[in-house]
């Protein structure tokens, strides 16, 4: 931010009152302590990408049960990107972050699946002529 | 050592190209002499080049986007004379391979080189003042980003004179656009500058939301926000969901074409049609990205101007919002004709369909806002009333391009190359031209002339009618779009008619040149003293006109709806000012020439990889990089303006405002 008077202009406790600001804005947290909270971040996920190649490599997990294990490992390391990358939280400062999220959700899945429906259909329809004529009996 | 350039490259044999750059670098000569001659390099570097001034980097994305635009009407006006000598037995003076440059460059032009600055240019001058802030989130990426789009928008233009520009149209479609086919420079051209440039423009997306959800002056909540800002963050918003769309697309042709693989090809597995889907993925909210802040610039003239607050505010957010999402769900509508099916085609239409309702909302707030107000006739009403009526017809045949069955008949007819222009010039062009009117008194501190205006403001809405009436008609008797050649003799007449419609623009876009000029010429009579020209509403009025480089010696501390509105009344009430403030010294940021040095070693790079000079291409993005790194250690980002200095600006705009309040208190006793 490039002006601090924007939020210097009230006392905290106005600026608390305002629906809108999260992590970043409120002065009770410096600079150290981002920095602190993303140092620590990385290396919960980087214990959990080794982990996942460790279950891989080694017998500590029972063998049929590793795709479950490498699924809980996936979903910590999800769980800590959300956490200690983008700043989700359940505060009730946290609303911007969240929505940020859902709406890159929400992108992601009208793109995707929209396209995947759209394809599908257009290759079913658009058949190559040689392949249409190899499906009729 | 120069990878696929030679002297062959430049148009020696073609004297259209060739005349016209010839004529380009001897202006741009000029102008870098003027420049020299009149010693104006350091206060250039120093105030604009560098800048990092969100009303300074506004003024430059408008320059920009003028030039483009004057461009792009230039092409417009060649295809349009083209077609209508290319006749039967005429062949018109346009090649075909020159006529398709042509076209594409039109079309790339338009959207990306000039709406595009132009709307962005207005988020930038308008949205902090009217949050009542000093500056967007990130003033540095700001100067990054105008860079960057300039940047693109050069090397289209180096494609005039070194090379040639695509032939596919401005969505380059493959199989066409792959290298097999298109084995020249034209689609790299395309692909580097518009990669360049998209990239700029996701980073001002970003910055802006940013700057709307997070700096906003105390009391500003969501829902006291000016609609203009409601607007930039919805577009805003769509930049960032949609234009990492555009880049890895066009990065997947361009990697189909360097190193030959099969994307979009129609062998090896590749898929043309899913070029089709991505690119209109991001194409049709672009159109949206463009509309909505014109959408925006209508909303607060239409309630100044009808001295009334907008009508239906809270639905007006309401139906932005709507449509930023829905504007997602739509993208097939543009190419129901590729065989999806009914089910998928019957979805799309829908969902088209019901877009309309949200901008017919918005359309009857606009009325509302009217009635009952005491309207006035200024130049950007004019513009804004032109727009209603022209932009409604826009979105009816708009609608019915979204019935799939009807669509199958003037799917890529003149009918489609009419609706289109219909509310892109009805909607966007209108709105930047109304705006143009509405901010220049803020920007520049002086008025444009009104009876030019007027007279620009008629001969564009005439011209646009009887240039696109007659593409209508011919869409419906089945030309299609982008033809050099016409076979059909009684298709002759209409083109002539349409051809006389672009000489009314013409006259138009002169009129709109002699207000300029005739303005910059009186600017001393036409002095805005006040700050406050049109009786405003929102917190730009509420400085003088330029405003200062801090824009307020105070946050302003809003308390309703309408903040600048409240504090005016309050004023005229007790004829008396706030009390005076205690100055403090402002913090602001430093200039920086990142911005400049990334775009011009980007510009190096897009020019190499273009001709495949790859070492120069690994040279200038080491130099970016190397710029990057050297900004990233510096370790002074902001200034103080002394609190002295605040004061005395400041007391200069009390002194104004008092002044305006007598005059007003007097003609409010006289009435
Ligand atoms: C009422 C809302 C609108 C509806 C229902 C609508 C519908 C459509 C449809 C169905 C097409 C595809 C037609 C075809 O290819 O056969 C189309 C094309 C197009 N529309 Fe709209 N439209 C609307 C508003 C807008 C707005 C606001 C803009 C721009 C500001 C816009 C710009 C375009 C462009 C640029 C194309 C054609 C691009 C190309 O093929 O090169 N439309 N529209
Ligand atoms: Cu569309």
């Amino acid at each position: 931010m490039s002006d601090p008077e924007t939020f210097a202009a009230g006392p905290a406790s106005e600026l608390d009152g305002r629906e809108d600001h999260a992590p970043g804005d409120a002065p009770s947290e410096d600079a150290g302590y981002w920095v602190h909270n993303a140092n620590f971040g990385l290396a919960l996920s980087v214990l959990l990408t080794a982990g996942a190649f460790a279950v891989v490599r080694s017998d500590l997990v029972w063998g049929p049960a590793i795709p479950v294990a490498l699924l809980v490992l996936a979903i910590a390391q999800m769980g800590v990107q959300l956490v200690f990358f983008l700043h989700i939280t359940t505060g009730p400062d946290n609303t911007n972050n969240v929505l940020a999220l859902a709406f890159g959700l929400l992108v992601t899945f009208l793109i995707v699946v929209g396209s995947i429906w759209i394809m599908d259909h257009l290759n079913h329809n658009m058949m190559p002529m040689q392949q249409l004529m190899q499906m009729q009996p | 050592m120069f990878g696929k350039l030679t002297w062959s490259a430049i148009p020696f044999d073609q004297p259209i190209p060739l005349i016209t750059s010839i004529v380009l670098i001897l202006v741009i000569l000029g102008v870098l002499a003027l420049v020299t001659v009149r010693g104006w390099w350091g206060m250039l570097w120093r105030e604009w080049i560098t800048s990092v001034d969100h009303k300074r980097i506004g003024i430059m994305y408008g320059l920009l986007g003028v030039v483009m635009l004057v461009r792009g009407f230039a092409d417009a006006v060649m295809m349009r004379s083209q077609q209508a000598f290319a006749v039967g037995a005429h062949r018109g003076y346009l090649a075909p391979e020159h006529y398709d440059q042509i076209f594409s460059a039109h079309g790339t032009i338009m959207i990306f080189f000039a709406a595009m600055p132009l709307v962005i240019g207005f988020m930038n001058f308008v949205t902090p003042l009217q949050l009542g802030v000093r500056d967007v989130a990130f003033p540095t990426l700001n100067s990054v980003s105008f860079w960057l789009t300039a940047s693109g928008a050069l090397l289209v233009n180096i494609s005039l004179f070194v090379g040639e520009f695509a032939r596919t149209g401005w969505l380059p479609y493959p199989p066409l656009s792959e290298s097999a086919y298109s084995p020249g420079v034209g689609v790299d051209y395309y692909l580097w500058a518009i990669q360049i440039s998209g990239i700029g423009t996701l980073m001002t997306g970003i910055n802006f939301v940013t700057t709307v959800l997070k700096l906003r002056c105390p009391g500003m909540s969501y829902l006291r926000m000016p609609m203009f800002c409601w607007t930039t963050l919805a577009s805003s918003l769509l930049i960032v969901a949609v234009f990492p769309i555009l880049s890895a697309t066009l990065a997947m042709l361009s990697l189909d074409r360097v190193f030959g693989w099969h994307y979009f090809t129609s062998d090896a597995g590749g898929n043309p049609m899913m070029f089709m889907n991505l690119i209109w993925a991001w194409g049709h909210p672009e159109v949206y990205i463009l509309v909505l802040p014109a959408f925006g610039i209508f909303s607060e003239v239409f309630s100044t101007f009808s001295g009334k607050p907008l009508f239906g505010y809270r639905s007006m957010v309401a139906a932005t919002l709507f449509i930023c999402i829905v504007a997602m769900m739509t993208w097939l509508h543009h190419f129901f004709t590729m065989g999806s099916g009914p089910a998928v085609n019957t979805a799309f239409g829908i969902s088209t369909s019901v877009i309309a309702v949200g901008t017919g909302v918005k359309i009857y707030n606009w009325i509302f806002t009217m009635y009952g107000g005491r309207v006035r006739m200024t130049v950007p009403m004019l513009w804004s009333l032109g727009f209603i009526f022209t932009f409604v017809i826009g979105g009816m045949t708009g609608v019915l391009l979204a019935v799939p069955p009807a669509d199958f008949l003037v799917h890529n007819s003149m009918f489609l190359v009419a609706h289109f222009h219909n509310v892109i010039v009805g909607g966007v062009v209108f709105a930047l031209f109304a705006g143009l009117d509405y901010w220049f008194p803020k920007a520049f501190g002086f008025r444009l002339h009104e009876g030019w205006g007027k007279a620009a403001f008629w001969l564009a809405f005439i011209g646009f009618w009887v240039t696109f009436v007659p593409l209508y008609w011919l869409g419906m008797l089945g030309m299609t779009r982008r033809l050099q050649h016409v076979w059909i003799p009684e298709w002759g007449p209409l083109l002539d008619w349409s051809l006389a419609g672009v000489a009314i623009l013409v006259a138009g876009a002169a009129a709109q040149v002699i207000m300029l000029v005739v303005s910059i010429r009186q600017r001393d009579r036409r002095r805005d003293t006040t700050g406050d020209p049109w009786d405003g509403r929102s917190l730009e009025w509420a400085t003088p006109s330029p405003p200062p480089f801090f824009n307020f010696a105070q946050l302003p501390d809003v308390e309703g709806e309408e903040a600048y509105w409240t504090i005016k009344l309050r004023a005229l009430e007790s004829q008396r000012l706030d009390p005076e403030p205690h100055y403090q010294a402002v913090e602001m940021p430093v200039n920086s020439a990142v911005g400049f040095f990334t775009a011009f070693f980007a510009t190096v790079t897009g020019f190499s990889l273009i001709w495949h000079i790859w070492w120069l291409a690994g040279l200038g993005l080491l130099g970016a990089f190397v710029g990057f790194v050297f900004f990233a250690w510096r370790d002074v980002h902001e200034f103080h303006v002394p609190a002295e200095e605040v004061a005395r600006a400041d007391r200069a705009r009390r002194a104004a405002r008092t002044a305006l309040l007598g005059e007003r208190g007097a003609e409010a006793a006289a009435s």
